[in-house]
Parts: structure tokens; sequence; C-alpha cells
């Protein structure tokens, strides 16, 4: 192969010659900048799409959040510059947004802990030796597949599964939570954490963990698979040096396991970050679409939408910057 | 322990196994005691169980909303009235799913949603192996930049370009050639100054071009995940085919789809299920004069009566059993393919760098 690299680079195809029956010599490209021009055909749908369909999107969508969108009468719309109008309508004069915002966004932070951890411990549970190992993970991936779009819709509007299992008392995704149908009441846990000295918001925190048990499993699927992947490109060897060192499970769990995952722990926060924020069914997201419903509430939607897109931009960056200073990469070579 | 002298007796000799019997060996219970009775055993068996309590627990909680949606789907109106009957139907029946199939025209909107979501799916699954490939295996100007726009089109929320997404295809032209060619036609002059476009809205054909360009719903998540799943096939095997003479889209097609049907397979399925349940973008690119879809028939049917006592539990019953009937397909599609998705993202190697 590098034969065939120098040739082409120098030009100098009498010196080395590859044998290459019945093909011409024809092309004095050299086989990288083929390859790249390989690669630029590989991509090309996408450039396309991006630089022709997307971009223009974006711009229309900045654009439409500037303007205010006149119905016309034979059909048909007229824009008007409003210059930032529609942004300080949706901070200012609606009322809801803000709190909306407000209550959305630490709903979600508080969320991604917690998912992120979840999924990497379901994901150690399953990559253990297990009965059933392959129904447990068929099982523990339906939600990626089943529960989203359409049927987390019609599970959100559902009151039939809370009403049957009202002595179960597990969360269902219906958002209909009453202190009955609770699986851990707060004085439970209050009582059981009030001598650990440890503040009553990681108690709530736990609490509200525990009772969203339906949403975080529902929503942490590719997670676990992301994490179960990283999990077991980990050499064995690794493992069985430590324990032949006299580790514990806790030690090499914290010295082995988690900083080896901790790459898949950033790409896996990142994921998480951009899945929760993004989804259809979160209350700010739902809010805007509700919004957008309205008559005339089009380029406010979109202007909410725009500052909320920010926002998410710069939480992500921050945990992004902020995780990236803890991640151990292992060299390779 | 000088003992091994002694010649051990012959209990039983066949030609693969000997039995032998050790005459002053430690008794049989004791040696089960001494193994098995410690902390360490002790240890391990608490954690055997918690564990395995755990995960039921877990699929408990996964699966039961599906149990409880099945059996109710089963349900007679009476039973939604009696205090009695919680899970399992005095008066099963088919009642509901009779009513949802006929009125509200099950399987139209199945045959419409399936021919979607394949087309869809299959386009999705090739476009984005191609743009991956693209990524992961070529050195040019802009790879990085370019795949930063991929991420790019991931971070930016859907509802985010509802708008101008529907603005877009309502009034379809890139670069203006579509006017140029004098197709299309020209319908809402104010919009468009007198250009003419073509009206997308009501047709498959928005998310057929937000799939071939690699722009449909988590395309960017497939590009990605495939792009590690190359990056982790050797450089050598493709270096050996083109030393064989086979050009690169040859090697692609020849080499490398081949070896990637795992992954393959998990984005297809990926890309089918979540059209198949999207409810987004055919609220965006279809309005109600258009094809009829799943996401339609989410509706009480109108032979039902649902004005009694039990009217709340029996129209969530009703909405249940739609959402049933859209995902049976899918759970059919997945009780095939899991074993490809498991095995696929395992293979991806999925890492940061």
């Amino acid at each position: 192969m590098n034969l065939n690299i120098d040739a082409g680079k120098g030009g100098k195809k009498q010196k080395i010659q590859v044998d290459a029956p019945g093909k011409k010599k024809k092309s004095n490209a050299s086989l990288e900048s083929k390859k790249a021009r390989a690669g630029w055909i590989f991509v090309l749908p996408f450039v396309l799409g991006f630089f022709l369909i997307y971009v223009p999107i974006i711009f229309d969508s900045i654009k439409y959040s500037f303007n205010e969108i006149k119905i016309l009468v034979g059909g048909g719309y007229r824009l008007e510059f409003v210059g930032w109008k529609n942004y300080s309508d949706a901070l200012l004069v609606d009322t809801s947004y803000v709190t909306t915002l407000v209550g959305g966004l630490k709903q979600l932070i508080l969320d991604i802990p917690s998912i992120v951890i979840f999924s990497l411990f379901v994901a150690i549970v399953l990559n253990q030796k297990i009965i059933g190992r392959a129904a447990f993970r068929a099982i523990f991936f339906i939600p990626v597949i089943l529960t989203t779009g359409l049927i987390s819709d019609i599970d959100r509007a559902n009151t039939l599964s809370s009403y049957m299992e009202n002595s179960a008392g597990i969360d269902d995704g219906s958002g209909q939570e009453s202190q009955a149908t609770q699986i851990i009441s707060v004085m439970d846990v209050e009582r059981l954490f009030d001598n650990m000295m440890v503040g009553t918001e990681i108690v709530e925190y736990v609490v509200q963990m525990v009772n969203n048990i339906f949403n975080i499993v529902n929503r942490c699927g590719v997670q676990m698979l992301i994490f179960l992947s990283g999990l077991q490109s980990i050499s064995p060897a690794i493992y069985e040096s430590c324990s032949i060192d006299g580790a514990s499970g806790w030690e090499t769990f914290w010295k082995i396991t988690l900083p080896m995952v901790s790459p898949m722990i950033l790409v896996n926060t990142v994921y998480t970050i951009i899945d929760a924020f993004t989804a259809d069914d979160n209350a700010v997201m739902r809010y805007i679409s509700t919004v957008y419903e309205q008559a005339d509430g089009n380029v406010l939607s979109s202007a909410m939408s725009w500052m909320y897109f920010l926002i998410v931009i710069l939480i992500l960056a921050a945990v992004a910057g902020i995780l990236s200073g803890f991640i151990f990469y292992q060299r390779r070579d | 322990m000088n003992n091994a002298q002694t010649a051990p007796k012959i209990k039983k000799e066949t030609k693969n196994t000997i039995k032998v019997e050790f005459e002053d060996r430690t008794p049989f219970w004791e040696r089960v005691k001494a193994k098995l009775v410690n902390l360490y055993t002790l240890k391990k068996v608490i954690y055997y169980i918690f564990r395995l309590v755990l995960l039921l627990g877990i699929s408990y909680v996964i699966l039961f909303p599906f149990f409880s949606k099945i059996s109710s789907s089963f349900m007679a109106k009476e039973d939604f009235v009696d205090v009695t009957v919680v899970l399992i139907p005095k008066h099963p029946n088919l009642e509901i799913y009779r009513a949802i199939i006929k009125d509200n025209k099950y399987w139209e909107a199945l045959l419409n949603t399936f021919i979607l979501s394949l087309v869809c799916a299959v386009i999705q699954t090739f476009i984005c192996m191609f743009i991956a490939y693209g990524f992961a295996k070529f050195k040019f100007k802009g790879n990085g930049i370019l795949f930063l726009c991929v991420l790019f089109t991931l971070v930016v929320p859907h509802a985010t370009l509802q708008l101008s997404l529907f603005m877009k295809f309502r009034y379809f032209d890139v670069l203006g050639i579509i006017n140029f060619l004098g197709g299309g036609v020209v319908d809402a002059i104010n919009v468009t100054g007198g250009k003419t476009s073509i009206n997308f809205i009501n047709s498959n054909w928005p998310l057929y071009i937000l799939s071939l360009t690699g722009l449909a719903y988590k395309n960017g998540l497939y590009i990605f995940m495939l792009r590690q799943f190359f990056r982790g096939i050797p450089d050598e095997l493709e270096e050996s085919a083109y030393l064989d003479g086979s050009g690169i889209m040859r090697t692609f097609f020849s080499i490398i789809i081949p070896l990637s049907t795992t992954m393959m397979i998990t984005v297809f399925m990926f890309a089918f299920c979540w059209q198949w349940t999207d409810n987004f973008y055919t609220d965006l690119f279809y309005t109600t004069a258009g094809d009829k879809l799943l996401p339609d028939i989410i509706k009480i049917p109108k032979s039902l009566d649902t004005n009694y006592a039990g009217q709340s539990l029996y129209s969530s019953a009703i909405t249940n059993t739609c959402g049933i009937l859209i995902i049976t397909p899918l759970i059919i599609l997945y009780l095939f393919g899991q074993r490809y998705i498991v095995q696929g993202i395992e293979r991806a190697g999925l890492t940061a760098d």
C-alpha cells in the first residue's frame, strides 16, 4: 500500500511498478486526494441536505422569531419586522413561560444525574452473569423502542393504570401522583435519614427519584446500551489482576470500572441532556407546542424555543466542560 | 497428610472415569459445610437475591403498563364500574378491538404507516451508513466541522423548527430550481412573490427528503453510532481490498456492508420504530385531509357508547387499546430483532474519543 502512495506522490511511475494488469495508469491524483474525494461523495447527502434544507430552515426560524406574521385574506401571509418584540413578549407578557421554563429546567437538571447513574447501575448488573440475562436485557430495552412518541402521549393521559395499581402504587407515567400511589412516602424516608445528618434536599431528591422510577427507566434505554458496550470493552485481565491483588468489588468499581467507563459517562450525560431537553414530552416543549397551536402564536413559539435552545446549549457546554476534566482516557499506544 | 501413599480403593472404573474411594476422607456433610457455610457464600447469596429482586422489580415496572393495557382492552363495559374487577376481566370480549378496527379504519392507517416507516427506515439506514462511513474512514478538509454540524442537528429541538419546517415543505423549492424549470404551482403569491413551488404537505415526500439527507428524527445519533462502529473496523481490511484492485465503492458494498449487518439491523429497527410511533412529523406534515396514519386512529370509535358511570376509565381503556393496536407490529419486530440491538451496540464500541 505504501508503495502505491509513494508512487503516486512523487509521480515517478517508472521507479516502482505496482502490478495491476489491465489497469490504466491515468490518474495523477494521489491516493489520498482520491480518498478525500471519495469521502466527500460519501458525506454528500448530508452536506446537500444541511446547506440546502437545514440551514435555510434554521435561518427562517430565526427570521420568524423577529417578525410578526400577518395572515392575508387571499391565503398566505406577510412578515412584519418587529425586532425583539416576540422575545420580550415571551419573557414579560406571557405569564407562564418563565415559570414553566424555570420549573422545567430544574426538573430536567435533577433528572439527568439519576438517569445516568441508574443506567450505569443497570448496565453493570446486566453485564454480570445472571440467570435469564438475555430475557432481562430484552425487557429493559423495550422502552427504547415502544414507549416513544405516540405511546408516551397515550400514557400521559392514562387514568386507567393508575386506578388499577392503586394498591401497588408505582408511578406509571400518567403524572397523577397522590400520597397513596407513592412507593415510599417522604415521611418514612425522612425518619430513616433523620440521624444521618444529610440535608432534606437530598432526601427529597431520593424520594422523588424513586417515585419517578417509571420515567427514569423509560428514558435510559440508549444510555444503558452505551454503558454496556463500554463495560464490555474493559479487558477481563484487569479485573483478574485486581482480584488477585485482593481488591474487593467496591474498590474494583471505584478504581477500575468507573475510570474505564468515564468516557461513556460523558457521552451519556451529553446524550441524556440532549434527549431530555428536546423530548416532546417535557414541560417546556409541551408549553411551547401549546403556544404554537394558538392563533398567532407561531412566531412567539419560535422566539420561545430559540431562547430555550440557547439555554440548553449553555447547559450542555457547561456540563461537558466540567465533566471532560474528570475523564480518564486509556492510552492505547 | 501422609495417607497419600496408601493406595485408594477403586470403586468403579469405566473407559473414561475412575471413581476412587479414600478411606479417611472428610465426611460429605462437613465438606459441604466448610464450603458453603461461611460469610463469603452468605454475601454472595444475599447479593444474588438482591440483584434478582431488583431486576424483577424493574422488569415489573416496565411490563406492568403493558399488562394493564392488554387486560383492560378485553374488558366489557360493565367491568369498569365493577369494583371487584382489577386486572382480570369478568366478561372478556373483543368489542373494543372490533370497534377500533372498523370505525377508525385501522388497516388503512396501518398500511400507510407501514409503507412510510419502511421506506424511511431503509433510506435512513443506508444514507446514514454512507455518511458515517465517509466521516469515519476518509480524511478530508472539513471532516471535523461537518461532523459537528451533524451533532448540531441532533441538539436543536424539533419545536424550534416547527414553523419553518412546515413552511419549507409547504412552499418547497431549492435554490429556485423548481421555479426555474417551471414546475410547481403558483399559490399564495403574497408568500412566494409569484414564484412557483411545490406543496409537499399531505404527502410522504417531506419525510423521504429529510431521510435522504440524513436530517430525519435522531439521524445524528445513527450517524454517530455508525461512525464509531466503522472506526473499529481495521483499515488493513480495506487496504487489502484496494490492493486487490477493488474500488472504494465496491469495497464499501462488498466488504463493509456485510461486516456491519448487526449495526444495520439496529439502526433500521430504531429508525423504523421511531418513525412508526412518531407524532411530531406526522402532525406537522399531514393535515386531516391527508392519508390516514396511525396517530389518527387514537380516538373514541363512534359505535362505542362511553356515556355512563365508568366513562373516564372506559375511554382511557379505549385509547390504550389503540396504543396496543399501534405497537403490536413493533412488538413482533422487536421479538425478532432485539438480540441484534444488543449485539449491534455492543460491537459499536462507543467511545468518546
